[in-house]
């Protein structure tokens, strides 16, 4: 059974005069103990989808769904109190900025203490205050930091990046969710360090069968850590399939392009010479093309491009285009 | 052919707090030398405090070396002569795209070093803008535009710009690539592999990306803590790391020389 099951989400920012699609009709599933990487360059809306799953966007922005299935349950038939409930019941999220998100006056081990579910705890109300702080103490080893008594009496800033994203995740751990959404988990850290925070977020992944949504702007970044990845382009879906099938053979000229510029994929290419890039760059918000966004970039675009391509399937392997490329492999 | 830049015996300490009969040292650089020819480029890695930065502050003279000497094109570089190294040696940050001042057009922001740093009238510095705009791949009306105007791939092309707007023989590429998205990265790749065939620039590449550092580099030196553990060939020391901390970053980043 799917842990998350969500059809044709769309996320539309109302403005005074004119209204947005930032995101258009993208669909994402997970399975339980899944780890999924969710990419697409700067801008795509991997943040905005995500916050729409966790519902924290505010009401400027207007969401719809055909489908948004939570463990079987059809949350769009309930309330937004009902859904929120379930949901922040069961999903953690970081985010991409860990320094912003913890509170610069209040030590680590309070902030913590504060997060630990209060259903965890047994005995009196006087034990409590020591359970919590163990509680937390624990958490903390969880996620590898064997110091906790220096880290606990600290505060944000006197922390490196790398141990604000460590103590990010513990407290996201201190739910027990069943799904962690980490939105750019890395992405101000150096690759030795960048490496830590990936194994312990796999680590998690097997020990505690905890599913994962991965989510970078570097498709190269992410293929050692998932079993399946999901690609968007300027708020549209583009492909999605599993890890090998998107690095081996993508459906997408999008996908194919990624791969083609970059010099990790392209090994055999001689040093120093020219790597294959698509033309322009993103199209801002306010002046996206019609239809398949990729249009004016995209290598393989004819005349139907201009109206927005279905999704296919073909066993499993998801891709959003009128002349996909499976039928040159 | 000889060599662009010349580095020898370069190094740098900071004096700690402390009483004079009992000052402490702290070294931020132990001596080290190495050459660039045009046309040519080095890569230096190192994890956070192994002295990358501090190496790229004494090139481009934004720090006074504690010993060691700079040679450019066999002139040696000292404090004084800082209005040519300004002029032959330039960076460009990782952040540099967003540095960029809010408030000037790209004309003003271009035209800028070229007023501090050289005697050219409006007219031939006019000129020169709009080259420098069009080799990084800009459009000569972009010059009346403020950089609020441009995507993030469009103000590095920006700083660019600016960085090669004076005609310099090395650019320091300080982490330059790293936050880029893959297909603006890709595209200034190929837009530096342009500038240096054209040009004959010298880069030294500041990164921790193992794939660009091979792609794009002919030389690597490996610092840690302060120190030069390994210099080379890019191709041999990728194959044979000889330090721990090499490795550990090759590892790290599941680095392959062949696809297998
Ligand atoms: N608060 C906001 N107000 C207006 N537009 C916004 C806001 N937040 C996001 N957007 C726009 O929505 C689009 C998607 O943004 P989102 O943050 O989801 O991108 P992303 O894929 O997470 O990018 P990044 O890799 O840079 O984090 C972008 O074009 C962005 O400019
Ligand atoms: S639908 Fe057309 S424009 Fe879009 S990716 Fe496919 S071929 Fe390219
Ligand atoms: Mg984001």
């Amino acid at each position: 059974m799917n842990l998350l099951d969500i059809r044709n989400l769309s996320i539309e920012l109302q403005t005074t005069n004119n209204s947005i699609l930032a995101v258009d009709h993208v669909s994402l599933s997970m399975k339980e103990g899944e780890v999924r990487g969710l990419v697409g360059e700067s801008g795509s809306g991997k943040s905005l989808l995500a916050q729409a799953i966790i519902g924290v966007l505010d009401e400027r922005w207007h969401v719809h769904a055909d489908r948004f299935h939570w463990r079987g349950k059809d949350l769009l038939r309930l309330s937004p109190e009902e859904r929120k409930s379930i949901i922040s019941q069961d999903v953690a999220m970081i985010f991409q900025e860990p320094m912003s998100c913890l509170d610069p006056t209040t030590t680590i081990g309070e902030q913590l203490a504060e997060a630990v579910d209060t259903e965890q705890l047994s005995g009196y109300f006087w034990q409590r205050n020591q359970q919590r702080k163990n509680a937390a103490i624990k958490l903390l080893h969880k996620v590898g930091i064997k110091h906790h008594d220096l880290c606990i009496k600290s505060y944000p800033h006197q922390l490196t990046e790398a141990l604000c994203q460590r103590v990010m995740i513990a407290m996201a751990l201190a739910k027990r969710p069943m799904l962690l959404i980490a939105d750019e988990p890395t992405a101000a850290m150096e690759t030795t360090n960048q490496g830590q925070i990936f194994r312990l977020l796999a680590s998690l992944n097997q020990l505690k069968n905890m599913s994962i949504l991965l989510i970078s702007h570097d498709l190269e970044n992410v293929t050692h850590w998932t079993n399946n990845i999901t690609v968007m382009y300027s708020g549209q879906f583009v492909e999605a399939g599993t890890t090998k099938q998107i690095f081996t053979e993508p459906y997408h000229p999008y996908t194919r392009a990624l791969l083609n510029s970059s010099p990790k994929a392209n090994i055999e290419l001689p040093v120093k010479s020219r790597l294959m890039t698509l033309p322009g760059s993103i199209p801002i918000l306010q002046h996206l093309p019609i239809g398949c966004r990729l249009g004016p970039r995209c290598p393989r675009a004819q005349q139907a491009c201009v109206k927005a391509p279905k999704v296919s399937n073909f066993h499993g392997h998801q891709v959003s285009c009128h002349f996909s490329l499976k039928d040159t492999y | 052919m000889a060599a662009l830049l010349q580095v020898s015996e370069l190094s740098k300490s900071y004096k700690l707090p402390g009483h004079w009969f009992n000052q402490k040292e702290s070294i931020a650089l132990e001596p080290l030398s190495f050459e660039i020819k045009a046309h040519q480029t080095l890569a230096v890695i190192g994890e956070a405090g192994s002295g990358k930065s501090t190496l790229a502050k004494l090139l481009v003279g934004a720090e006074i070396p504690s010993t060691g000497k700079i040679k450019l094109n066999g002139q040696t570089l000292n404090s004084e002569n800082f209005k040519q190294r300004c002029q032959h040696i330039r960076m460009i940050f990782q952040d540099s795209g967003t540095t960029l001042n809010p408030s000037l057009t790209i004309k003003k922001l271009l035209d800028e070093p070229l007023k501090l740093n050289t005697n050219l009238n409006e007219k031939n510095r006019n000129q020169l803008i709009r080259e420098t705009l069009q080799k990084v791949g800009l459009l000569t009306d972009h010059m009346n535009f403020y950089p609020h105007m441009f995507s993030g791939g469009q103000k590095q092309r920006i700083s660019l710009a600016r960085a090669i707007i004076l005609k310099p023989q090395v650019i320091i590429l300080d982490e330059a690539l790293a936050s880029l998205d893959p297909s603006l990265r890709s595209q200034m790749i190929n837009l530096l592999l342009d500038l240096q065939k054209q040009m004959g620039l010298a880069y030294i590449l500041i990164s921790h990306n193992l794939s660009i550092v091979r792609h794009f580099s002919d030389e690597l030196m490996v610092l840690s803590n302060g120190q030069v553990v390994e210099y080379g060939k890019t191709i041999d020391i990728l194959k044979k790391p000889k330090h721990k901390f090499t490795q550990k970053l090759i590892m790290s980043q599941h680095f392959q020389l062949l696809h297998k």
